[in-house]
């Protein structure tokens, strides 16, 4: 008796465009990066927030998708999974390695000091956002970022963290309740340039 | 569905119902018709969702990008033509890595400048066969 082994194949939207990067073709290379590059380096910056760590983890988690690129299993898993948890698992090695640098020798980040002033000018205020971000605890920045973000279903965003969906909700709720509360003066503008 | 578990999604995933879990909405839908005052406990999830879109994506430079295309190149990939335009470059400029790196830039610039003839060129064929467009939308 055949059995139906196809019935868990995942269906993935990149599936034909890495299968022709594996061959080698130079329109799909272009293509891979106009499609997943900016992703990368949204991730690593949101995760990081530094820009030339971000760029540094975005390149090398490319690098590491062309390498894949040739021998890459259809159906198993998808290809965006896959390389957002590569990024990650980067992002963390850079985050494992400014734990074992001694404060003084680190260099200038952005999410150091105090938060900018109040009374921002509305292109400000993204800047304001990342440094909050940069606050929270990695992985409820972690959660955040992938599922607000990255727009990752709740299932995808559990399965790179391997937590449960239960446990990446009670993330989700703790960083978006850090961040009103770091926030809570721009909303109150925002709320009284509506009233 | 209840008010609770309405509460904890907005806690979770913010106000905007796109953004929840996609086996929750219609629940989610059903009960804010039902109970329209229910909606305010949105007004929160909206406010921070408005606040974390502030949030602008970074560019991606064009050195960032050309690094990127040249890897291609050095992880193997690429037409084979470009690989052996990479191979000689490296051999031109010398042995070792900073040389390695420099020829996969510059063969990066070919696979990307070869690429974008492509693409022009493909743009061309298309034209041929519509006959109210300007080359000038498809070429630049």
């Amino acid at each position: 008796m055949k059995l139906e082994v196809n019935l868990a194949r995942i269906a993935d939207p990149d599936e034909e465009l890495i299968s022709r990067v594996g061959r080698g073709d130079a329109a799909a290379i272009q293509a891979m990066v106009a499609r997943k590059l900016p992703r990368m380096l949204a991730l690593a910056r949101r995760m990081l927030g530094d820009a030339v760590e971000a760029e540094d983890v975005a390149q090398e988690a490319m690098l590491r998708a062309w390498r894949q690129a040739p021998k890459w299993t259809p159906g198993k898993a998808r290809f965006d999974t896959w390389l957002h948890r590569v990024a990650l698992n980067l992002c963390y090695d850079v985050l494992r390695r400014r734990r074992d640098i001694p404060a003084a020798t680190l260099p200038e980040r952005v999410d150091e000091g105090p938060a900018p002033d109040q009374g921002l000018l509305s292109a400000e205020t993204g800047a304001r956002v990342e440094w909050a971000l940069n606050r929270l605890p990695d992985r409820q920045r972690e959660a955040i970022v992938l599922c607000h973000y990255q727009e990752l279903t709740n299932i995808e965003a559990a399965g790179l963290m391997e937590i449960s969906v239960e446990a990446l909700e009670s993330l989700l709720a703790r960083g978006r309740r850090a961040l009103r509360v770091s926030l809570a003066d721009l909303a109150e503008d925002r709320g009284a340039d509506r009233g | 569905m209840n008010e609770q578990r309405l509460q904890h999604l907005v806690d979770a995933y913010g106000g905007d119902l796109c953004r929840w879990p996609e086996a929750e909405r219609d629940a989610a839908r059903a009960l804010l018709k039902a109970v329209p005052e229910l909606a305010v406990k949105l007004d929160a999830g909206h406010q921070l969702d408005a606040l974390l879109l502030a949030s602008r994506e970074p560019a991606v430079s064009m050195a960032l990008r050309d690094r990127v295309l040249a890897s291609a190149l050095s992880a193997g990939l690429g037409p084979r033509r470009l690989r052996i335009w990479r191979d000689r470059l490296a051999l031109a400029f010398g042995a070792g890595w900073t040389a390695a790196a420099c020829a996969g830039v510059a063969a990066g610039f070919i696979l990307s400048a070869q690429v974008s003839a492509d693409a022009s060129a493909d743009a061309i064929l298309y034209q041929a066969t519509q006959s109210t467009l300007d080359d000038s939308e498809l070429v630049g």
